[in-house]
């Protein structure tokens, strides 16, 4: 359906037109002080100078640098929301934490102490309140929490579990008052000696471990001293860098063997070799010489013939091409969100020559910067990745190669899938078989993604540029290029909830294939049909 | 003892991703997935705003293995039944709404268009038996130019 233009709900920059009511799921934290009335009581205007410089001194940066809204604040107490349940409850550690050493110095029936209860669930907001079964639920968890305590439902349990580091006492299921449903509820102990006997055990383990090790790479280094001629590791020791294996920061020199790259030749689809099983676990130390060579027709030359066994370099970098700068009419008038048709102007850069793969990937994955570790063939392109994992990889690469990879603009993908062209599609206005993976492309349907490369590519020597897999690129995703940028760069800042997707996969039909399409999806959000291909200023 | 124990975690943590997915999660009998507006044979104009509506289950984030809980999806003139085997599609007539979001403001060209919302679990796929709303049907009038 070209027609649908489609607004994310955290999208819309106008008043909706049937009166606002928006819902939206939220990450609650309740806040209220214990033995309010007796302070009160007590010393009034102390109490109440004493609490409103907490709520100003550290309630509210504290929610601030969390990247969560105060939505309001009560006599006693406060409600507010985060997008994110893990910066709510680290919040919550914050405030208690703080509040702590505030109370230390006073005597005991004056501190001003908070419950913290914190819930995950659909909640309405409106400008100065917000309400909901999951606000109610909050509220009865903070009732029942201990003074100076973080409580935390269920659901909040499971978002946060592996990711905030601290001990979590299960309390069970808890009958609140009016909620029908009896609420899981956890007590967050953020002090580490509070934490039960499992964590200790888990901790020793690891120590242990990391002792055994220790004592195994020792005993190496000993063996190695003793048993090598004192005059040869004198040798090793002036010149490091000889050993490839030896040295730990990559090498962003180019090699002697830098004409070859390390990619299958995807170009002769009938006869490729499928790359050697390079032992991917190992040491992902010595890059493979950079392919990005300063013209796109040496590079793509090169693969005319069959590349090499790549088992000599275990570290793969995605092969580059490099396109030179240009002006082209980016977007078209086939869908409303391809307008309006605008003059773009990209500098020189280089792009992958195909789809990140799963072997590529796994790389990422292996050295622990990836979230996650893909099963598939290794010349498959990588799916199942969200913009963020996408950002992940491309912030890892740069880093090991010491060069300045990222996610392509949309504009660089645009120029670049069109290969110089303005019709249709890059190959012209007709459907032909054999140029992009797509349902009705003219090829069988297909369960997976063809491996990269098994198509024609494009005058400027790019594979899967439309069709195959959905790529991100680094721009917000925006449903008309209303004020779009000119000069090439990602349209990026506003509410950014959703980034671009180009491309179309091998599970959307010709429509999708087209150079200009263009979609947005949620950031953090993985599918099985998205995947992404790398960038590089020169 | 303790490394074997130590490094066969290590593998089977290693391995967890590689476990086949079971598809078709179960759902609740009386999980009931509704739209609360618009309703069925509504006359709208211009972009309008549908909020979602689901009963007896929970809405989540995609990605988020929770018991009776998911993410929706809203159908726009989709006429392909729903296959349970495969994840729901993504493209400009199958929505995703992976963040936990119940509402979308929506513009459709004027003429006669088909609504309806399908839960998707942690991975996209349709629950055992699909949570579906019914099918409702709209039309979007032509708009009254506004002066911007």
């Amino acid at each position: 359906m070209g027609e649908i233009r489609n607004f994310r709900s955290g999208n819309h920059d106008e008043p909706p037109p049937h009166g606002s009511m928006p819902r939206r799921l939220a990450a609650i934290i309740v806040g209220d002080i214990a033995s309010y009335s007796r302070l009160m009581q007590a010393d009034e205007e102390g109490t109440h100078v004493r609490v409103k410089r907490i709520e100003r001194d550290l309630i509210e940066p504290s929610i601030v640098e969390h990247h969560g809204t105060l939505v309001k604040t009560t006599g006693d107490g406060f409600i507010a929301i985060f997008d994110s349940p893990v910066e709510a409850v680290r919040c919550s550690i914050v405030i208690q934490q703080n509040l702590v050493g505030r109370n230390a110095s006073l005597p005991k029936d004056s501190r001003i102490e908070y419950r913290i209860g914190v819930n995950l669930g659909d909640v309405i907001v409106e400008p100065d309140d917000v309400y909901g079964d999951g606000v109610n639920i909050a509220t009865r968890i903070e009732g029942i929490a201990e003074p100076g305590q973080v409580y935390i439902s269920g659901a909040i349990y499971e978002q946060i579990k592996h990711k905030v580091v601290c001990g979590y006492e299960s309390l069970g299921d808890r009958k609140v008052k009016n909620i029908t449903d009896p609420v899981r509820v956890y007590r967050v102990l953020p002090d580490a000696d509070a934490v039960g006997r499992t964590r200790g055990r888990r901790e020793n383990t690891l120590i242990f471990l990391l002792g055994v090790t220790l004592l195994v790479i020792a005993s190496g280094v000993l063996w190695y001293l003793l048993a090598q001629p004192s005059g040869r590791v004198r040798e090793q020791a002036a010149a490091p860098t000889a050993a490839p294996v030896a040295s730990p920061s990559p090498q962003p020199a180019p090699r002697e063997a830098a004409t070859q790259t390390p990619q299958p030749s995807p170009s002769l689809a009938a006869s490729s070799p499928s790359p050697a099983p390079a032992p991917s676990a190992s040491a992902p130390s010595a890059p493979a010489p950079s392919a990005s060579a300063p013209s796109a027709s040496a590079s793509s030359a090169s693969t005319s013939s069959p590349a090499p066994s790549p088992s000599a370099t275990p570290f793969r970098e995605p092969e580059m091409i490099a396109i030179r700068g240009g002006s082209f009419a980016m977007g078209s008038n086939d869908d409303p969100t391809e307008r309006p048709v605008h003059q773009v102007t990209v500098k020189p850069f280089s792009i992958g020559k195909y789809p990140v793969t799963v072997q590529e990937w796994n790389e990422c994955a292996a050295a622990k910067a990836c979230g996650f570790t893909a099963i598939g063939k290794d010349d498959a392109p990588i799916t199942n990745v969200s913009w963020t994992d996408a950002q992940q990889y491309a912030a890892w690469l740069a880093r090991t190669t010491k060069k300045s990879y990222r996610l392509p603009s949309e504009a660089e993908w645009e120029y670049a899938a069109r290969g110089g062209t303005q019709t249709k599609y890059w190959w012209g206005d007709k459907l032909q078989p054999g140029m992009a993976g797509c349902k009705d492309c003219g090829d069988l349907a297909a369960e997976q993604p063809a491996k990269v490369g098994s198509f024609k590519p494009n005058p400027f020597g790019l594979h899967d540029m439309g069709g195959g897999v959905d790529q991100w690129v680094e721009d917000c995703w925006r449903r008309t290029y209303q004020g779009a940028p000119g000069d090439g760069s990602a349209w990026t800042g506003g509410d950014c909830s959703s980034h671009v997707l180009r491309s179309g996969s091998w599970k959307n039909d010709s429509r999708y294939v087209r150079p200009s399409n263009r979609d947005g999806y949620d950031t953090n959000v993985r599918y099985p049909t998205h995947g992404f291909r790398v960038a590089l200023s020169p | 003892m303790q490394i074997i124990r130590c490094a066969a975690l290590a593998a089977a943590l290693a391995l967890l991703p590689g476990v086949a997915y079971p598809q078709g999660k179960t759902a609740p009998k009386d999980a009931k997935l509704y739209f609360i507006t618009p309703r069925d044979g509504q006359k709208v104009r211009g972009g309008f705003w549908v909020r979602f509506g689901l009963r007896n289950m929970g809405v989540t984030h995609a990605g988020d293995e929770y018991q009776n809980a998911g993410h929706h999806h809203l159908l726009v003139d989709v006429n392909d039944p729903i296959d349970p085997k495969e994840p729901i599609p993504q493209d400009k007539s199958h929505l995703h709404f992976g963040a936990g979001q119940t509402e979308t403001l929506l513009e459709l060209p004027p003429g006669m268009h088909t609504l309806q919302l399908v839960l998707g679990d942690a991975k996209h796929y349709p629950f055992e038996p699909p949570v579906v709303s019914e099918k409702i049907t709209i039309r979007v009038r032509q708009p009254v130019e506004r002066g911007r």
